[in-house]
């Protein structure tokens, strides 16, 4: 823990994350304006004044307080994806990664299948077909994502399953559950840590992608994606529309990216010297 | 020498008597109506093309002025008014050379009005004929079923466009679709759905050979591609410059901005089968809530005009003394609690989501019914999937946006289809004094009884609040300098016949 607080790339990571698990759970007290509040007469106005500190968008809505209440759709979209997905994937890779055979064979081949589907035309097309909205927006990520998941946790099963304590444990008369649940799952779960934390940055940009394509949450909810989209318009006129919402996206999933590095060196016995 | 340079000049002067059709023309439009059938469509993106690939009998020009098409001459046979007659224009041949006589006018519209017209939209427009009779190969009449006063001007475009009977017949109906031939100036040599299309000049058009040798029309759903095409120069003419880079076009040199009236106008339409818009109280609070004067101002940067009922004030029909509700939110708050709307009652808005202008106002009138209390949620749209299927099965929100052409100048053509009980685009509403009064329009040819009938109409529009009005649209053009003779169209419906190109 101390080797943590003096690494500059944790405490940069881990302060990012931190300010922005913040806005979220602390937005309708640190917003200064209603998010989805108009205000025609204050269209485009511009930053850095003390009524607009990042300016007002096209009809008048007040950009800090957007981005503000843009964390929560962020955070929700980035972390629910991810843990659905972890989840999922964890236990398909220790059953296909513990009982291997045909089961094993199976699993594997549907992930392979899973993956041949380029991301974004799997979730323009299911988008097309069910409709845009938030929770469906986290459940395409979802089920896109599992198989990173289940990969990397069967191929931790298949190493831990052959350890002598696994093996040792067998001996002792341990059940299946026992077995997976104790020996095996608690230590297969460092790299899916890693990896969440990393796919939490990825999903972030994911929902700001879908969202500026109109594939994403409704127009109204402040989003980062959607306020860039909004923004493009007015690039030339009004460059805070889009370049407040751009840079808090930047710097989320850079927050995010840090400490998932910072995560992985950490937790890798073999990167440590 | 001096017999070359005769020769020269000679050579000269004949070439610029018979001057060849010459250049590219390369226009950018938001929307491909994908299908190029005049009886399959109604879509404004349609007339833009169509008007260069089709004729029609009679023909109204850019000022609005009804004139002869492919008919010389008509008038009524009889004082009942029971059949019109038409004089046909002679020489005239279709693209692929068939020629344009009586029975090609009686096959266009034995199609429209026959159960293949019935699986469009069109045919609602043109009920009132009851057939057509050749009388010889250059005579026509129409036998009329019941009066209609706006026939001369819906003959001129969209469904009363003269299609090929050969063609027509001898082809699977997906060839006409995607390949139309019709009479008119341009003709059609390639098309490549959500892409382009090409046209080419018909040397031998009735009116005289267009300048410009090709036009190529490509679809650019995406307002800013379409104007950075615009400045990049890959475009020469840009249909739909959103009002956000109306300024970047009109700073861009060699490119100018063309601002035109249009009779397109803008509402939210009520969905009156679902709660809580079925109630009149909760539409009126609505109608106080939303600042349409505010939207024009601001968001359309003055390039909108306020209306009170759903037509231009081109339109016949159109009332100046009939007033939009006022932006009172006090008075909405007050009716909602009226009508029993708890707050934080949800409310949905559905609109198309390609068009920024209205994305920004379904926005702001979003967040203006927030501020009376109510939840409202946006969904957004593609245009197709909106027309043609979620407004006619009403699968659409309390609110939802429509932009209407009204392209006769006649209120009729947008009440009757929109309001009269059991329409396509009018999945739910029924009012039976309203369809006794649309009928009553319908019946007679004394243009001012109709006037004071349509603006009945309009008055029921306004007090039953059927739909929201919010503005009259200006279209938006972008034009580069190297085009001449462009007249930017009220109605949408392109006349390229003048327009020539520089290199």
């Amino acid at each position: 823990m101390k080797r943590a607080l003096t690494n500059p790339s944790f405490l940069l990571g881990a302060g990012i994350v931190l300010l922005v698990v913040a806005a979220a759970v602390f937005a309708p007290a640190l917003a200064p304006h209603q998010p989805t509040a108009a205000n025609l007469r204050a269209r485009l106005a511009a930053p850095f004044q003390p009524a607009y500190l990042l300016g007002a968008d096209a009809i008048g809505r007040d950009i800090l307080s957007r981005i503000i209440f843009g964390a929560r759709i962020s955070l929700v979209v980035g972390v629910a994806s991810v843990a659905i997905a972890a989840v999922i994937g964890t236990i398909i890779g220790l059953l296909a990664g513990y009982f291997g055979g045909v089961l094993d064979a199976v699993l594997m081949r549907l992930a392979d299948i899973q993956l041949a589907f380029p991301f974004i035309l799997l979730a323009i097309t299911v988008i097309a077909v069910i409709g845009p909205g938030l929770w469906k927006l986290i459940l395409v990520m979802a089920f896109a994502q599992w198989v990173q998941y289940a990969r990397i946790v069967r191929g931790q099963v298949l190493s831990i399953r052959e350890t002598d304590y696994v093996q040792a444990a067998a001996s002792l008369g341990a059940g299946h559950a026992r077995i997976v649940v104790r020996h095996i799952l608690l230590n297969a779960l460092t790299p899916v840590t890693v990896l969440a934390t990393l796919g939490i940055a990825n999903n972030i940009l994911l929902e700001a992608g879908l969202t500026f394509l109109g594939l994403g949450v409704d127009p109204t909810i402040p989003s980062w994606g959607g306020m860039l989209a909004d923004g493009r318009n007015y690039i030339e006129r009004a460059w805070w529309v889009s370049t407040f919402p751009g840079l808090a996206i930047t710097v989320t999933v850079l927050g995010f990216n840090l400490l998932g590095d910072w995560l992985r060196d950490t937790l890798d016995p073999r990167l440590q010297t | 020498m001096k017999k070359r340079i005769l020769a020269l000049v000679a050579a000269a002067i004949l070439g610029f008597a018979f001057a060849q059709p010459s250049g590219t023309l390369t226009i950018a439009q938001a929307q491909d109506p994908q299908s190029w059938d005049p009886i399959d469509t109604f879509y404004l993106a349609w007339g833009m093309i169509g008007s260069s690939i089709f004729d029609g009998l009679v023909h109204r020009d850019l000022n609005m002025k009804i004139g002869p098409g492919l008919a010389t001459s008509w008038e009524w046979t009889d004082a009942s008014n029971s059949r019109l007659r038409f004089h046909l224009r002679q020489g005239v041949t279709f693209q692929d050379g068939e020629p344009f006589n009586a029975d090609a006018v009686k096959f266009t519209f034995d199609r429209l009005l026959g159960p293949e017209g019935a699986k469009g939209p069109q045919q609602a427009n043109y009920t009132s004929i009851d057939h057509v009779e050749v009388v010889d190969p250059y005579t026509v009449d129409f036998v009329m079923k019941s009066p209609d006063p706006v026939l001369i001007t819906k003959l001129a475009g969209y469904g009363a466009m003269i299609v090929p009977p050969k063609y027509v017949t001898d082809n699977p109906p997906e060839t006409f679709n995607k390949m139309p031939i019709g009479t008119g100036p341009f003709k059609v040599t390639e098309y490549v759905p959500d892409d382009h299309l090409t046209l080419v000049a018909n040397p031998d058009y009735w009116g005289g050979a267009p300048k410009v040798a090709k036009v190529i029309f490509r679809f650019i759903p995406e307002p800013s591609t379409r104007v950075a095409e615009l400045q990049a120069g890959r475009a020469d003419i840009v249909q739909g410059v959103p009002i956000s880079l109306a300024d970047s076009v009109s700073k861009t040199a060699g490119v100018k901005l063309e601002a035109v009236g249009s009779p397109t106008v803008n509402a939210l339409r009520f969905n009156t089968c679902l709660a809580p818009t079925d109630n009149l109280k909760v539409r009126e609070a609505i109608a106080h809530a939303v600042d349409a004067q505010g939207i024009i101002d601001s968001i359309l940067q003055g390039y909108g005009i306020p209306i009170a009922s759903f037509q231009s004030s081109m339109s016949l029909g159109y009332d100046p003394n009939l007033k939009p509700y006022s932006y009172d939110l006090e008075l909405a708050k007050k009716l909602l609690q009226e009508a029993g709307v708890a707050a934080g009652a949800p409310i949905s808005i559905d609109v198309i989501g390609t068009d920024a202008t209205n994305l920004e106002v379904a926005q702001a009138v979003a967040s203006e019914l927030e501020a009376v209390g109510l939840k409202p949620t946006l969904g957004t749209h593609e245009t197709n999937t909106y027309y043609n299927d979620l407004v006619p099965k009403n699968t659409v929100g309390n609110l939802y946006y429509s932009g209407w052409g009204g392209w006769t100048l006649d209120f009729d053509n947008t009440a009757y289809l929109l309001y009269h009980t059991g329409q396509f685009w009018n999945p739910c509403y029924s009012n039976a004094k309203l369809d006794a009064l649309l009928e009553e329009e319908r019946a007679t040819y004394d243009q001012a009884k109709r006037e004071t009938i349509l603006q009945q109409i309009a008055g029921i529009e306004h007090d039953d609040l059927i739909d929201l009005p919010l503005y009259q649209s200006k279209n938006l053009w972008g034009v580069a300098d190297r085009v001449q003779g462009f007249v930017a169209p009220a109605d949408d419906r392109n006349d390229l016949t003048n327009v020539s190109v520089t290199n």
